[in-house]
């Protein structure tokens, strides 16, 4: 593998790079596997370094104009984090059980720390990412984040997602406006018109295929109507039997409707907030991904791995990050001269592993 | 110099904090290990000061030296090569471990072994332990929480004759007096099913619901849904609804702790449909409830077969003659008839033996 050129890319020139995935599914494979073989002889303990090993990896194969990123929290670092967060719930339970009301109170706590736990858990996950020996940074406030991320999806629910597109302005801006990569800011303003651009289509999956389902749904109720009036014996418990099957099938598409519009908007919006992008001002960030494609990776990705209950696992991890890295790039902007870092610390992990068992997924 | 220096490794040289990026060679230098720029030094330190990234795949690799640099290099099998000279042979074992190659077969296969020893040995303790330390007022929050979002969807207020009602919730007292947690802790609700049909069951908080549909399928014989009734007492005694969800709760989070990352799709797999299964009892915990209804109609005077009678009319109506199939946890019709029918022979056999 050619080690990059060190000089900066032709001074004052403008060029256009994509990143790229440079690791492969069967050397992720062992890692993999080590990681889960480690992690259940170690009882759990090791799953944080294992966390690391595996962020590690697909950091360190994600590069940009020659060189890699690098992630930098240590399996220490998390294990603590994740100690402290598993002490916490421990400790609220059994205060529960002793003094119950405690268990109606915690939900209502973490309620109104979640914003701070948000950006705390942004910085961390920016301050171990480095990219040419250059720290990441977040300076986003808790104040912003409730805006952002809880105010947003408030909003995005109440309207049934027709306000989505605003609150993914909200939770883009936030990210992007308070990220910095050393001493150099970046900035993002997606147009509100093309984020609609992009809502269309999942809307109309979704309001289209309910039309679909709601007409089977119709149709076999109808049916089942007539086929009653016919065999009379029959008539409760088959309806029920139908009924019941009706529910599960109705859960069932409503999953892959809006499992279907919400891979086709996350792309979309994705594709609209990098591109609105800049760092320091003059270099744009660049995303365009296909949805149809991105969808066909992610769905395909989640038949494969069930099936082999999890053993293509890494292919399918690997797989994702090839496709979303392909379609990123950068379009510098004249000579990017010397970043310069100027955190030291990246705090500590409590905030992020709490983000991260609650689901909440903030990588970079 | 007279001490001949060796080269390591070649890469890049980053100042402190810095993006700047210097061509560089990383060498040993007598006892210490210093990283040069066409015989300028960058930076140096002994060995035992500078701090190497362990190996990950092929991803690049991080000398820090105490002044904050890093030499940054693709090199990892210079850099292991020194390493296993330096530290001994057993450094970057991980790494070889990882690496791809036959032996990752029979790691796999050590793998399932493993989670499937897990998932039958550990997680049933894990959810005992769990019920066990699940403070009373959880199920009574699940159990006042999801009869009232029932009642706003599904349910709607029974249409049954008063003194119908009356009677049967007479005989389900008499029921639940024999039960472990005595006649106050059930509450037996008439509703009308809607969509659900003819249906009976509990909520974890003791809460019973009987469906005007499955009064109407009984045709009068009340012992039947007494029988009924019974099984769904024993599905409180044992917490089965609890022991579900902790068990769907449990897998899901055994699977994302194990596997590390599945994927945000495998993940909201797993706790969805997690959820969707927990409403289901397993084939375990009906078989028990069937003789607990058994044991239950027996002790409050009644016939204790009653149950099995249900089973009947399910058939006759439902034309349910499967003996078990495989999509449903629950056993099939005929074969419960046939257990019930057993178990009430036998037990009955042991109380008039004593």
């Amino acid at each position: 593998m050619a080690v990059a050129e060190t000089a900066p890319r032709a001074a004052a020139g403008q060029s256009f790079e994509r990143a790229s995935f440079t690791g492969s599914a069967s050397e992720y494979f062992g890692i993999w596997i080590v990681n889960v073989l480690l992690t259940i002889i170690t009882v759990g303990i090791y799953s944080a370094w294992a966390k690391v090993r595996r962020k590690r990896y697909f950091y360190g194969n994600t590069v940009i104009l020659g060189r890699a990123f690098e992630y930098h929290a240590t399996g220490k670092q998390i294990f603590i984090g994740r100690l402290i967060v598993i002490a916490f719930l421990i400790v609220i339970n059994v205060g529960t059980a002793i003094f119950p009301p405690i268990g109606i109170i915690t939900p209502i706590v973490i309620l109104i720390a979640l914003p701070w736990l948000i950006k705390r858990s942004l910085r961390f996950n920016a301050r171990v990412t480095s990219y040419r020996n250059v720290r990441f940074d977040f300076v986003g406030t808790a104040g912003g984040a409730f805006v952002a991320i809880l105010l947003g999806s408030l909003v995005a629910f109440i309207s049934l997602g027709i306000l989505a597109p605003l609150a993914s302005r909200w939770t883009w801006r936030y990210v992007f406006n308070n990220l910095r990569y050393g001493d150099r800011p970046f900035s993002s303003d997606p147009a509100l018109g093309r984020l609609y651009r992009v809502w269309l289509l999942p809307a109309l999956i979704v309001f289209l295929g309910s039309l679909i389902f709601g007409f089977i749904a119709f149709v076999v109720i109808v049916g089942s109507a007539t086929f009653m009036s016919e065999s009379a014996n029959l008539t409760d418990t088959q309806l029920t039997v139908l009924s019941i099957a009706g529910i599960y099938a109705g859960v069932f598409s409503y999953f892959i409707l809006y499992g279907l519009a919400g891979l086709f908007y996350r792309a979309g919006v994705r594709n609209v907030a990098w591109s609105a992008a800049m760092l320091d001002g003059r270099h744009q960030l660049v995303s365009d991904l296909s949805r149809p494609r991105y969808a066909w990776i992610a769905i395909s990705n989640v038949i494969v791995t069930v099936f082999t209950l999890g053993l293509m696992r890494p292919w399918a991890a690997v797989r994702l990050a090839r496709y979303v890295n392909e379609h990123s790039g950068i379009r510098i902007n004249g000579d990017p001269g010397e970043i310069l870092s100027s955190i030291e610390a990246s705090g500590a992990a409590i905030s992020a592993e709490y983000m991260d068992m609650e689901g909440f997924d903030f990588g970079f | 110099m007279a001490s001949e220096s060796s080269a390591i490794a070649t890469g890049e040289w980053h100042p402190a904090n810095s993006s700047r990026a210097v061509p560089a060679i990383l060498r040993e230098e007598g006892v210490l290990l210093v990283a040069v720029e066409e015989g300028r030094t960058l930076a140096s330190a002994v060995p035992e000061r500078i701090e190497i990234s362990p190996r990950v795949g092929s991803i690049p690799r991080r000398v820090r030296f105490p002044d904050g640099s890093v030499f940054e290099t693709r090199d990892n099998d210079g850099v292991d090569g020194y390493l296993r000279v330096r530290r001994g042979p057993r450094n970057g074992l991980l790494h070889r471990l990882e690496k791809f190659h036959p032996r990752l077969i029979l790691m796999t296969l050590a793998v399932i072994l493993l989670a499937t020893t897990i998932y039958r040995f550990a997680v049933p303790v894990l959810v005992e332990v769990a019920v066990l330390v699940t403070p009373p007022f959880v199920p009574d929050l699940i159990g006042s929480g999801t009869l009232a979002s029932l009642d706003r969807t599904i349910l709607k207020p029974s249409d049954l004759p008063e003194g119908e009602r009356q009677a049967i919730s007479e005989g389900f007292s008499k029921l639940a007096a024999q039960s472990k947690g005595g006649q106050g802790a059930y509450r037996l609700n008439f509703r009308d099913g809607g969509v659900i049909g003819p249906n009976a069951f509990a909520l974890p908080d003791g809460s019973l619901i009987l469906t005007d549909d499955l009064v109407k399928l009984a045709n009068g014989d009340r012992e039947m849904i007494l029988g009924v009734l019974g099984h769904e007492i024993a599905h409180v005694e044992g917490e089965h609804s609890l022991r579900q969800l902790y068990r769907a709760a449990g897998v899901a989070a055994l699977v994302m702790l194990i596997a590390g990352d599945v994927g945000s799709g495998v993940e909201d797999i797993l706790t969805q449909g997690g959820a969707l299964l927990a409403l289901s009892y397993s084939r375990a915990a009906e078989a028990e409830a069937d003789r607990r209804s058994v044991e239950l109609m027996r002790a409050a005077g009644y016939d204790p077969v009653a149950l099995a009678r249900f089973f009947a009319v399910l058939e006759d109506k439902l034309g349910d003659h499967r003996d078990a199939s495989i999509l449903s946890s629950h056993p099939g019709t005929p074969q419960r008839q046939q257990d019930i029918r057993n178990y009430a022979a036998q037990s009955g056999g042991r109380l008039q033996a004593r």
